[in-house]
């Protein structure tokens, strides 16, 4: 297999490594860069565990994106919402609402939420469903998951945080 | 902080933040040094053949193959990757009839995706490389996908062990004429003014947890084998590992990795065998397997699918005279739960209604398809579609309301409980049917929507169910754990119980919290299957009701030792001290205490006398155990409402609201409880309108994947309303009651229910499609 020296900017973080062209982003990341913050749930872009940011507003499959095609984007994993130790608005929202269950979904909620949050502010509660779907949840019914982004939506409206996805200085 | 301050607190759970910021490690997120990477191959084109030629040649030479493993290169043992044979007395396991029919690689194909060989290699893609390299020569065999099929005479048998490839039938020995039940049904059923007779069919249905299953295994050079897994069901996986490769227990290192959701598919061993065979052939070297989505569906175990016979038999004032039912099961290629599931499916029949007499058959047979295994409930989702719908036919038909016929012929305190013997300890069964009922608004809409005749429709339909808190008095019940008390007064909880994601090691936590009346955060909870004791693992219900028993009695040891010491280094009797905010007071003079901190400090920091050579005081460091055995399993009620909107154009049924009312006994964590009946809500819908695993003629898997199984999403899930109707139960540990199991069963009778009062029809086949929908409309 033909490979490619690619550098890939996550989490605001520069790597530069050799990836075969056909490696996707997940396999990069999980693999490559040992981030196992993202999760393989079908690897066909079915079930949204995979999910991350691209330039602080797209949400992408990293299963179905290739790692060749990110570079020069800034991705975003929920290993990235953190910042100086401090949980971001979404995380503390999926945190107290008990939208965790067994959490393996949750990376890929998360950055799915801040894909939805980042596009618009205040969604109401058809929009935040319409956004969650193609993320699979099989834990929670979406109920605490529907209100935790409702919440978040009002935790950083009153905040004004800063914004997410690899932007940061 | 005051005792008693954490049960009843929606804490949020303890592992959250670590899942929320993605620093959980599961079983798929290891990377040990020097690993490799097994690939099991699997039979993908026939569901039922011989395999005439294994050729491995071509594929042990791909460069960065490790090693190839067929058959014959691992162990012979057989095995059942269930568990209930290690969970019953060996008779009882015996007149049962479990066996071991699997092998870990085979060369007798049962179903599509069994698995043939194994490949090592230095990478993943190298593995896969390899897998496509080898080659397998097959001699196709008929395909038997239905009970009715595999039960011909002129069938090819399965296992010499069961003719008729029938795996199970309630044993002659226990049940005379292989049913339980009571009274005289044939002579009870002909008094009946009205029978109501219908099959039933139901879906195979997937658990769907999002993780697929995933392992690391490591023969290591001290001889232990090592298996990371995120098994429900630890401490049997473990003996059930010691003992397909000649172990002793001590030298399989269990390790309990995060569980990337379970839902019973995870209820025993699934590819721990295939990945702990690779890792003995290079030993010192870690292995990793790790199925895809499409593998996960192929080689893991479903719900029983199968045909639910029922007769009821009423007088006109709906007196429910005779219940007659037969649930024949398939249990797939293999045994594993073919005993345990239609077993315990009748159970839930005979301890929901008073019948005059009631007669329950339980079987299963072998099939060409997935095997088919634990599915949270257990029976339960399968016997409230049949028993619930028959019981709205004979309401309807006598003109009764499903809900008063509901309150006056349930099962309740002191009646004869779902296990025939042992009485209902509790029932708040008529609460729930009252609050639901109000907050959906029963009485309204169930008038309101008769007979209506627009393109959309609506209805509302009710359901009741019992379950079970813990697996006695059917299985071993037994959990033990270990309270250390650390020299400053904190706490390591040492519990083998599995967290599954529904949260019972924070539930266990705040349950020890309360009882030692010191805070959550001093406590460590450690889940190491080397350190903790034995405990049946997460299933039946139990975590709480059996995991919080043995907390508390553990606790209560520790306190009793606590007392003990203060006495003695006090000059106070034990009679005298009591417990009160983390200090060990004499109740007739406050100023005589000691903390529990000095008490657990003096114990460890104790110094020998060099003159005497003794100790000083009370010496030893305080550790409280409790092997525990529940006495009872103080089951739950429950009662679902729901309102649907049928498009009699598309056929597609809309579900608006669920109104989910549950008899918790007592709510430890709410939120908690909430999220496992929500949850619970969206598998149950699953199965009634859109879930289930579908095969072709030739038995291979038509909807292996997120995209042609269908579950439902945000958008597709209705508003829920959850009632945890708190009534404490008085035989259990604090009157807590099962939730976990109890989720997925009630929406499921309660949506066919809705259902049918829209159409005036009812759907004997689940899923309840589009499709089904518009063919009974234009029949």
């Amino acid at each position: 297999m033909k490979t490619k020296m690619i550098t890939l900017c996550v989490n605001g973080k520069d790597h530069r490594f050799e990836v075969p062209v056909n490696r996707t982003l997940l396999q990069a990341l999980r693999d490559d860069l040992k981030l196992t913050e993202t999760k393989y749930g079908c690897g066909t872009g079915e079930c949204g565990g995979c999910t991350v940011l691209m330039d602080g507003k797209d949400s992408v499959c990293s299963c179905l994106t290739l790692a060749v095609e990110a570079e020069g984007r800034h991705i975003t994993t929920v290993g990235g919402m953190t910042h100086e130790g401090e949980l971001h608005p979404i995380q503390i929202a999926f945190i107290e609402e008990g939208a965790v269950q067994c959490g393996y979904c949750t990376p890929g909620m998360i950055m799915k939420t801040a894909s939805i949050l980042a596009n618009n502010p205040n969604p109401t509660e058809e929009e935040i469903r319409k956004g969650l779907d193609g993320n699979i949840c099989r834990c929670t019914g979406y109920e605490k998951i529907v209100q935790a982004v409702r919440r978040a939506s009002v935790m950083m409206d009153t905040a004004q945080t800063r914004k997410v996805g690899g932007m940061r200085a | 902080m005051n005792a008693k301050t954490y049960v009843g607190q929606s804490v949020p759970k303890l592992d959250a933040r670590e899942k929320a910021t993605g620093q959980a490690i599961y079983a798929a997120d290891l990377n040990l040094p020097g690993m490799l990477y097994g690939k099991i191959v699997r039979c993908r084109d026939f569901a039922h053949a011989k395999v005439l030629k294994l050729d491995l040649s071509e594929a042990a030479q791909v460069p960065g193959v490790v090693k190839v493993l067929g058959p014959k290169d691992v162990t012979q043992k057989r095995y059942n990757s269930g568990v209930l044979d290690l969970m019953v007395s060996e008779g009882l396991g015996e007149v049962l009839g479990d066996i071991e029919d699997q092998h870990i690689f085979t060369d007798y194909v049962r179903h599509q995706g069994d698995a043939i060989c194994g490949i090592i290699a230095e990478s993943e893609e190298i593995a896969e490389i390899a897998a496509q390299k080898v080659k397998v020569f097959y001699e196709a065999l008929p395909v038997y996908l239905t009970a009715e099929d595999s039960s011909r005479p002129d069938a090819i048998q399965f296992d010499e062990r069961k003719p008729g490839n029938r795996a199970f039938q309630l044993p002659e020995q226990m049940f005379p004429g292989n049913a339980y039940g009571w009274g005289d049904v044939d002579a009870e059923m002909a008094k009946a003014d009205m029978v109501f007779e219908e099959t039933f069919t139901l879906p195979k249905v997937k658990q769907c947890q999002m993780e697929t299953h995933s392992y690391v295994a490591m023969y290591d050079q001290t001889g232990r084998l090592n298996c990371w897994t995120s098994t429900q069901m630890p401490k049997c996986v473990q003996p059930k590992l010691a003992r397909l490769f000649d172990l002793p227990i001590s030298r399989v290192n269990l390790v309990s990795t995060t569980i990337g959701g379970g839902f019973g598919v995870r209820l025993g061993m699934i590819c721990e065998p295939e990945t702990c065979a690779m890792a003995m052939a290079v030993p010192g070297r870690p292995v990793k397997v790790q199925l895809t989505r499409e593998e996960d569906w192929l080689a893991s175990e479903s719900r029983h699918p199968g045909k639910y016979w029922i007769k009821l038999g009423v007088k006109m004032d709906g007196t429910p005279v005779a219940l007659d039912a037969r649930f024949m099961a398939s249990t797939g290629a293999y045994f594993t739960h073919a005993s345990g599931v239609p077993f315990t499916t009748g159970s839930w029949l005979t301890g929901m209604y008073k019948y005059g007499a009631v007669r329950y058959k339980g079987e299963a047979y072998f099939t060409n398809q997935a095997p088919s295994g634990a599915f949270r409930g257990y029976g339960n989702p399968q016997t409230n579609f049949a028993l619930e719908q028959i019981v709205d036919r004979a309401c309807n038909a006598l003109n009764i309301d499903p809900v008063e016929w509901r309150k006056k012929w349930h099962k309740g305190t002191g009646d004869d409980g779902w296990c025939i013997g042992v009485p209902f300890s509790s029932c708040a069964l008529d609460e729930c049917l009252d609050r639901g009922a109000k907050a959906i608004g029963w009485n309204e809409k169930r008038a309101k929507y008769a007979n209506q005749t627009g393109v959309k429709r609506r209805g509302v339909g009710v359901s009741v169910m019992n379950h079970t808190s813990g697996a006695m008095p059917m299985l071993l019940e037994h959990t033990t754990c270990t309270v250390k008390m650390n020299e400053d007064g904190s706490v390591v909880l040492m519990i083998s119980c599995s967290d599954m994601g529904q949260g019972s090691h924070t539930v266990l936590k705040q349950i020890a919290a309360d009882a030692l009346g010191m805070p959550m955060d001093e406590i460590h909870i450690l889940n190491n299957m080397d350190a903790s004791g034995f405990d049946i693992g997460s299933h039946a219900s139990r975590t709480t009701y059996v995991g919080g028993g043995a907390v508390i009695k553990a606790c209560e040891d520790v306190k009793r030792q606590l007392i003990e010491r203060a006495s003695i280094r006090l000059g106070v009797d034990k009679e005298d001290l009591e417990f009160k905010e983390r200090q060990v007071v004499a109740r007739s003079d406050a100023s005589k205490k000691l903390s529990v901190k000095e008490i657990c400090h003096s114990g460890v920091y104790n110094f020998t006398n060099p003159a005497n050579g003794e100790t000083n005081g009370v010496p030893g460091q305080i550790q409280g155990y409790a092997s525990h055995f529940p006495s009872h399993n103080s089951p739950p009620f429950g009662a679902c409402f729901a309102e649907v909107e049928v498009d009699t154009e598309t056929g597609e049924v809309k579900v608006l609201e669920l109104v989910i009312a549950h008899d918790i006994g007592r709510a430890i964590n709410p939120m908690a409880v909430e999220g496992q009946l929500e949850g619970g809500a969206h598998q149950a819908l699953g199965m009634i309108l859109t879930e289930e695993t579908c095969y072709n003629d030739a038995g291979l898997c038509r909807n292996n994947s997120f995209t042609d199984y269908k579950m439902l999403g945000p958008v597709d899930m209705p508003r829920i309303t959850t009632i945890l109707v708190e009534q404490p139960d008085p035989i259990a540990p604090m009157g807590i009651k099962s939730v976990g199991e109890a989720g997925p069963v009630n929406p499921v009778g309660a949506t066919a229910n809705a259902i049918s009062h829209a159409l005036g029809i009812m759907f004997t086949e689940a899923p309840i499609t589009p499709e089904r929908v518009l063919k009974a409309l234009n029949q």
